[in-house]
């Protein structure tokens, strides 16, 4: 177990390596000076070169990189070009927004998804699993941003039953979070749905039914208790990548988190602030991933791992 | 399914409602509800040059900000007298056509890659698998946004950007599908008549595994779609003011709060209509090209 543990901290590091060095290059291999962003208007090219050179822009590439991941090994992963202060305080500043967003979100996808899912599978193929299941299809076919403007025009506008953007009282989180969920549930139940049909149609299931064990607990304590593998993971997966910044939904709603954050750094071209955005939420959802790898033997005692990593 | 002789004792009404036969009455449905709402977001799309459409980019500046259905404006007019609808169908060539460019480029580089890493395997299939995982623990939209935002908003750039994110699905699954057609009997004659090994994967296996593969890859059209509209959204689209989906839902979110509802609502109803009717549409052959698979083994 331990063993096995720091094979994937060893995956996560390299991971996090691979993405950092992917978007340092692509940063600086683009066309664009992000000088021309932080130099007075109208610069002259004393000045533009003089920003170059505080931001550490005009040495050749491979030292700047060199330099960077030296700085990395220190502890240090940058300061923001237009903040002026170090990027991870900046980004720790907008994560708790995004947590508590990812939080919120997964929680009632969960408790309204497997619910769905369950029903769907046991009234397999009628009319009204029909109906469902073109409705989770439907979920899945909207836009997140438009979803999110139709939440805002109805709730926010036209009854002004809740805040529209920021975060400004807890209610400010009503209308992001559903925004997410619709989507979040579509894919779930349906996951959810499919994992319970094989297990409903397993013989384990004919013979304990036989032996007169009721159905709630044939559905729930036998069926779904050997679908719950793929659905905590699958959970687990797009809770890790909801930290990665819920980018459109923050947009939407101004909300401030990270996937707000590195939208604008992107436009103001502030390297180490994007980089810094991009470190700190790919090394949370890779944790998080492997916390959720840690469960599986808590909930199936069949699992073992370290032999075969992924069911 | 009735021309099936019913054995004696089992009524034809009794085998309508068995469950097999409920099965294929609903992809069925699925396919033909799938393809009413496709159809009626890309036909007109499609013949968007040549339906009597006022000007998608020069605005009449006497009818701005006109609601749906005012005369000569069926779904109104923006701040800038611009009809809506000949916004949206011109702006749908745009969308639909990154869309399938960015599957087919996504299907060819999947099926190429799955079928040379399950028929090869080896190191071919651990340099395929890993890259498949490394592109897995990526934050995919902000990668994408990335590259879009430092490399251009160009029609070439997004359809690549797309197609590259889109690549692994096909990929795996043709992977998977490959591994289990290549024990079969038929491979092992091929091989034995001395066929090479690029002849057997694109003559023999491959078209045993298209139908399913190219049903995931139809799907990823509803994927593309909606990335490609998040893209413009977020201002990393084809540039204003050529109209794209995303590009006119985003131009419409500063102009809501006055009322004009029209400018967000309708466009993504197009989209939603279009992606709805292919995921549908592929639901519902997916769910039947199994069966076919099942039923001829």
């Amino acid at each position: 177990m331990p063993r096995y543990i720091l094979k994937r901290l060893g995956q996560t590091v390299l991971t996090a390596w691979i993405t950092v060095t992917v978007v340092f290059l692509l940063l600086r291999l683009a066309p664009g000076d992000p000088a021309v962003n932080y130099a007075p208007p109208n610069p002259t090219s004393e000045q533009l070169a003089a920003v170059r050179q505080e931001f550490g822009l005009d040495q050749p590439l491979l030292s700047q990189y060199l330099t960077y991941l030296g700085n990395l090994l220190h502890g240090d992963i940058g300061t923001s070009f237009q903040f002026r202060q170090p990027a991870l305080q900046v980004v720790m500043d907008r994560l708790p927004y995004t947590v508590t967003l990812a939080v919120a979100a997964i929680a009632v996808t969960a408790a309204l998804a497997i619910p769905l899912g369950v029903w769907m599978a046991r009234r397999g193929d009628t009319a009204p699993e029909l109906g469902a299941n073109i409705a989770t299809i439907a979920g899945q076919s909207m836009p997140d941003f438009w979803i999110g403007f139709v939440l805002l025009i109805v709730f926010a506008v036209n009854l002004q039953w809740l805040p529209s953007s920021g975060f400004t009282s807890t209610s400010a989180i009503v209308l992001p979070c559903l925004t997410i969920v619709v989507l979040q549930v579509a894919l779930i139940s349906r996951l959810v749905r499919r994992e319970m049909a094989v297990n409903l149609a397993a013989p384990y299931l004919t013979i304990a039914r036989s032996r007169g064990v009721s159905e709630r607990r044939l559905t729930w304590r036998y069926a779904f208790a050997n679908s719950s593998i793929p659905v905590v993971t699958a959970l687990g997966t797009r809770f890790a990548a909801m930290l990665n910044g819920v980018v459109i939904v923050e947009v939407v709603f101004k909300w401030p988190g990270v996937g707000e954050l590195v939208v604008d750094a992107l436009s103001r071209r502030d390297f180490p602030l994007i980089q810094a955005t991009v470190l700190v939420t790919v090394v949370l959802a890779l944790v998080v991933q492997l916390l959720v790898d840690l469960l599986y033997p808590l909930i199936d005692p069949r699992v073992r791992l370290g032999q075969e990593a992924r069911s | 399914m009735t021309d099936v002789a019913a054995p004696s004792g089992i009524a034809r009404r009794l085998l309508r409602r068995s469950a097999a036969a409920r099965k294929a009455r609903y992809s069925t449905i699925k396919i033909w509800v799938g393809a009413i709402c496709a159809g009626i977001v890309i036909i007109p799309v499609a013949l968007a040059r040549v339906l009597p459409l006022p000007d998608p980019v020069h605005g009449v500046l006497k009818e701005t900000s006109l609601p749906p259905f005012s005369p000569g404006h069926l779904l109104g007019t923006d701040p800038n007298g611009r009809d809506l609808l000949s916004r949206i169908l011109h702006g749908g060539q745009t969308s639909l056509l990154i869309g399938v460019l960015a599957i087919a480029l996504s299907g060819v580089i999947g099926i190429a890659a799955g079928a040379a890493a399950g028929y090869f395997g080896g190191w071919v299939d651990t340099i395929v698998s890993r890259l498949l995982e490394a592109q897995m623990s990526l934050p995919l939209l902000l990668m994408l946004l990335l590259v879009v935002a430092l490399f251009g908003p160009s029609v070439p750039v997004i359809t690549l950007v797309i197609a590259v994110a889109q690549w692994p699905e096909p990929a795996r699954l043709t992977r998977a599908l490959v591994l289990v057609e290549r024990e079969k009997p038929y491979v092992a004659a091929a091989q034995v008549l001395g066929l090479g090994r690029l002849k057997i994967i694109v003559r023999h296996i491959v078209p045993n595994i298209l139908s399913q593969t190219l049903v995931v890859v139809f799907l990823l059209l509803a994927q593309a779609v909606l990335l490609e509209s998040a893209l413009s959204f977020l201002g990393a689209g084809v540039q204003r003011p050529y109209p794209t989906w995303g590009g006119i839902i985003s131009d419409g979110r500063e102009l809501f709060v006055t009322g004009a509802w029209w400018l967000v609502t309708i466009p993504g109803i197009a989209i939603a209509l279009l992606v709805l009717g292919v995921n549908l549409l592929g639901d519902g052959l997916r769910d039947r090209v199994r069966r076919a698979k099942a039923v001829t083994g």
